[in-house]
């Protein structure tokens, strides 16, 4: 009796525990009605200082990519046209993986947040941390109905 | 003996993981909406309200609030306040108010949960496009076991306060302005 009542239990363990956060996906962005991507040419990302994995280069990479012209380091110049700053989430299952991303994209003096974008896969459905970084830029410009610069 | 051990174990093991998982609930409107705000400057004005960056609260999730419920709180706290003569449901306001969630910080454990968010405020004229206002606002909120002793509860406190500090600050920030 007791034998049956502890694999119903393991059983049941067992379901919660894959019925909760296997496969989460979530993938949004905002763009304030007052910002204008258009105009934006020079970018400076702001490395986070517990970056150690070096996200902000992958940011680079990708608005690079989309022709603008891009910098990045520890200061918040305010001599380019926006700021980009990140917040990046890690977890463990088997080996490390990024679950989350946040991307935004400010105003270089007032600070304010023009743009954002959010990607969350669970581990299921992980990305790559390029694909992280790549979906989440892409769906901010396309709220500016912008793919880059080129 | 030891089967009366295994089987408390595998009792305390269920309910940590359901504890764990799967017991969030979405944030309500009427936690966010704030009541009273101090010396709150009028403005002769009708307002549409937008807003982005929210979502919803899945069961497997932690607390959220979704972009209607925030919009309707601040709603609902514009018209408590006075801070606009209406809020207009369509494109025929004198100003555009939109505020996007930008970070929320969450914590994993702990017996206090402190939430920090981050949100844009701006204030425009849909009209002219002129730009009224734009400020981020970062608000934080910390409910400890005094709140709730429930973990999941503590944290959807902690979500609430943060929010209704937020809309204060923004509330307040907008009271601030010139708009005549």
């Amino acid at each position: 009796m007791l034998k049956k009542l502890s694999l119903s239990l393991s059983l049941l363990l067992v379901v919660i525990f894959f019925s909760s956060g296997c496969a989460v996906n979530r993938a949004t962005a905002t763009l304030d009605p007052t910002a204008d991507l258009v105009d934006i040419d020079s970018i400076y990302v702001t490395k986070l200082a517990l970056d150690k994995r070096g996200v902000n280069l992958l940011i680079v990479d990708k608005l690079k990519s989309m022709g603008y012209t891009v910098s990045t380091g520890d200061d918040t110049p305010s001599s380019v046209d926006v700021v980009v700053t990140y917040k990046d989430k890690w977890m463990w299952d088997i080996t490390m993986y990024m679950i989350e991303l946040t991307v935004t994209i400010r105003d270089s003096k007032t600070n304010f947040p023009l743009a954002s974008g959010n990607s969350y896969h669970t581990s299921l459905t992980r990305k790559s941390p390029e694909e992280m970084v790549s979906e989440v830029i892409d769906n901010i410009f396309k709220q500016g109905d912008r793919d880059g610069k080129e | 003996m030891v089967k009366s051990k295994l089987f408390v174990f595998i009792i305390l093991l269920v309910s940590v993981v359901i504890i764990l998982s799967g017991c969030a609930s979405p944030i309500s409107k009427n936690a966010v909406v704030v009541h009273s705000i101090p010396a709150m400057q009028q403005h002769q004005k009708t307002v549409t309200i937008k807003t982005q960056g929210g979502s919803e609260t899945s069961l497997v999730d932690i607390s959220n609030i979704s972009d209607i419920v925030f919009e309707k709180a601040i709603e609902d706290s514009i018209m408590e306040s006075g801070l606009f003569t209406q809020v207009i449901h369509g494109d025929d306001s004198d100003c555009l108010l939109n505020v996007s969630i930008i970070n929320v910080t969450k914590p994993v454990f702990g017996s206090s949960f402190t939430i920090k968010i981050e949100t844009g405020w701006s204030l425009s004229d849909p009209n002219n496009k002129k730009i009224f206002m734009r400020e981020s606002i970062t608000s934080s909120y910390t409910a400890t076991m005094g709140h709730a002793l429930y973990g999941p509860k503590r944290f959807r406190l902690a979500v609430e306060g943060a929010i209704r500090e937020n809309i204060r600050l923004g509330l307040m920030a907008i009271s601030r302005l010139q708009l005549e």
